[in-house]
């Protein structure tokens, strides 16, 4: 990849948009150009910059009132007019006088062919099955012309009730499995545990708490680090690892938080993620500046305190 | 991160909490429109703050962001029988939200909403170097980033707030606004390097 592709698809790649391709053609880029790697560092400061962006706005009490007294007059919304009933609908067209008789009549005919053809249809779909399964059950049998429609005849019904019981256990089985796994599907999407509010909570909480305690340590870890002289390095591959895990984590937990209303952990969480971008962005071997940087910062703003006390 | 957000995230793809999430708004939306407030509360509750923060980014008056808030979600509630079940909940508020402030900026006049750089707070940080980003205090680098964004033009400042501060994605964009993928994206690249250059002079990156 040039260098200008990359730098045109780097905020695409930042925000998560860039398709998977280009995120590992740009994820190799940067590893090998120092100049393209200061454009996206760059670009992630000023995204951690406008993170920290606080309007100070408050959502007061008065706010809701205000919406409930106007709201409250209207016991049910304006229907829209998908929601009107068919029925409805239908007896209107009827009731049009600019249509008159001879539309009413015309509906009706349609509405009786298409009854008919309904009907037909169904019959139809019947018929062959039973075929089917005689023709499967008596390998020697001729199988009937295909122009031939044969009429649901009551000796069609009788040989297929009289097909032998070890097929009709097989087809009763299959069905009442398939039922079974039908319900078991429904029964997970409608009523499983997770749906319900307090259960989802439970695991955001759970689940939150979790990558709390993750990234305290990880703070923890950058904390303890020594260096004695500024030309020593040490290895923060894992830590990077980790960081970049607990980054994408955070994003979502994140969001989750400022969705569902819950804002000191949104704060929390927004002041741990310009952390977890500067680990993620260490190089592998780090020098006492880069880590005194993050050490520094941590202290100043007391995030492992913060973290702890959640 | 992308995947993982699409996995976790509200209302996103399949997924045990995407799934219970998606449901749950679905719930609040069909009892609120119903009539049942309580289900309307709780919708006004997470909703309240990304709404209100992206009206404020658009109009920068914070007693007429609480105004069109309020408008926002009365509008919302009389409409809920109009959402469509593939819409998101978020995407649909901000859409209304969107117009309330458009249409309550028409009669203003542009200018006098637009801050002028000549602004105290500001010129206090040009008596000074580019600061460090870690040493620029919370209330400056609010104000730096308000002021700044209101100097973009409308369209622009849309696609920034919608993409930068609510993290919606170019396909959510394309459905509040109007716009095209490509033209969102264009605006949202002149928007950005717009911020820089107004930022840039008051705030140096650590690298």
């Amino acid at each position: 990849m040039k260098c200008d592709d990359c730098r045109n698809l780097l905020a695409d790649y930042i925000d998560g948009e860039a398709i998977d391709t280009e995120a590992e053609q740009i994820t190799a880029h940067l590893i090998t150009c120092a100049g393209c790697t200061s454009e996206f560092e760059a670009l992630t400061a000023e995204q951690d910059l406008f993170a920290r962006y606080d309007r100070e706005l408050e959502i007061t009490p008065a706010m809701w009132n205000a919406i409930q007294t106007r709201t409250a007059a209207e016991s049910r919304p304006v229907v829209s007019p998908s929601k009107l009933n068919p029925l409805a609908w239908l007896a209107g067209l009827f009731a049009a006088p600019r249509f008159g008789v001879a539309f009413s009549g015309a509906m009706a005919v349609l509405i009786a062919a298409i009854v008919i053809g309904v009907m037909y249809l169904r019959t139809h779909q019947q018929i062959v099955p039973s075929n089917e399964s005689v023709i499967a059950h008596t390998p020697g049998s001729v199988p009937p012309p295909p122009i031939f429609v044969a009429p649901p005849s009551p000796l069609k019904v009788k040989a297929s009730e009289r097909m032998p019981s070890e097929y009709i256990a097989r087809t009763k089985n299959s069905a009442g499995s398939n039922v079974a796994i039908l319900k078991t599907s429904t029964e997970t999407d409608q009523n499983d545990v997770l749906f319900l509010p307090i259960a989802y909570t439970e695991i955001e909480n759970k689940d939150t708490a979790n990558h709390i305690a993750q990234a305290q340590n990880l703070l923890r870890t950058i904390r303890n680090i020594h260096l004695d002289n500024e030309g020593d390095q040490v290895d923060v591959t894992y830590e990077k690892a980790m960081s970049r895990r607990l980054l994408d984590e955070n994003v979502v937990l994140r969001r989750d938080a400022e969705t569902s209303g819950k804002y000191p952990v949104k704060d929390l969480l927004g002041d741990l993620e310009p952390f977890l971008i500067d680990i993620a962005n260490l190089p592998d071997k780090t020098t006492l500046k880069e880590l005194g940087a993050i050490k520094d910062r941590a202290q100043k703003t007391e995030i492992v305190a913060a973290l702890q006390s959640y | 991160m992308k995947r993982l957000a699409q996995e976790l995230s509200l209302e996103g793809q399949p997924g045990a909490f995407a799934a219970s999430l998606m449901n749950s708004s679905a719930d609040l939306v069909a009892r609120a429109s119903e009539g049942d407030q309580e289900a309307f509360r709780l919708i006004f509750e997470r909703y309240s703050r990304p709404v209100i923060s992206f009206i404020y980014d658009l109009v920068s008056d914070r007693g007429l962001a609480e105004e069109l808030t309020q408008e926002t979600f009365v509008r919302a509630f009389r409409n809920l029988g109009t959402l469509r079940r593939e819409t998101k909940l978020s995407t649909w508020l901000f859409g209304i939200a969107k117009n309330v402030a458009r249409e309550a900026l028409r009669g203003r006049i542009r200018d006098n909403r637009h801050v002028d750089l000549d602004d105290k707070a500001v010129l206090d940080l040009t008596d000074h170097q580019p600061v460090p980003v870690n040493r620029l205090l919370n209330k400056e680098l609010n104000e730096l980033i308000q002021r700044s964004l209101a100097l973009l033009d409308d369209d622009k400042r849309l696609v920034f707030t919608l993409k930068v501060f609510q993290q919606c994605s170019y396909e959510e964009i394309a459905e509040i606004t109007g716009f095209s993928i490509p033209k969102l994206k264009t605006d949202l690249h002149r928007a950005r390097s717009e911020m820089r250059k107004r930022i840039s002079p008051y705030v140096r990156f650590e690298s």
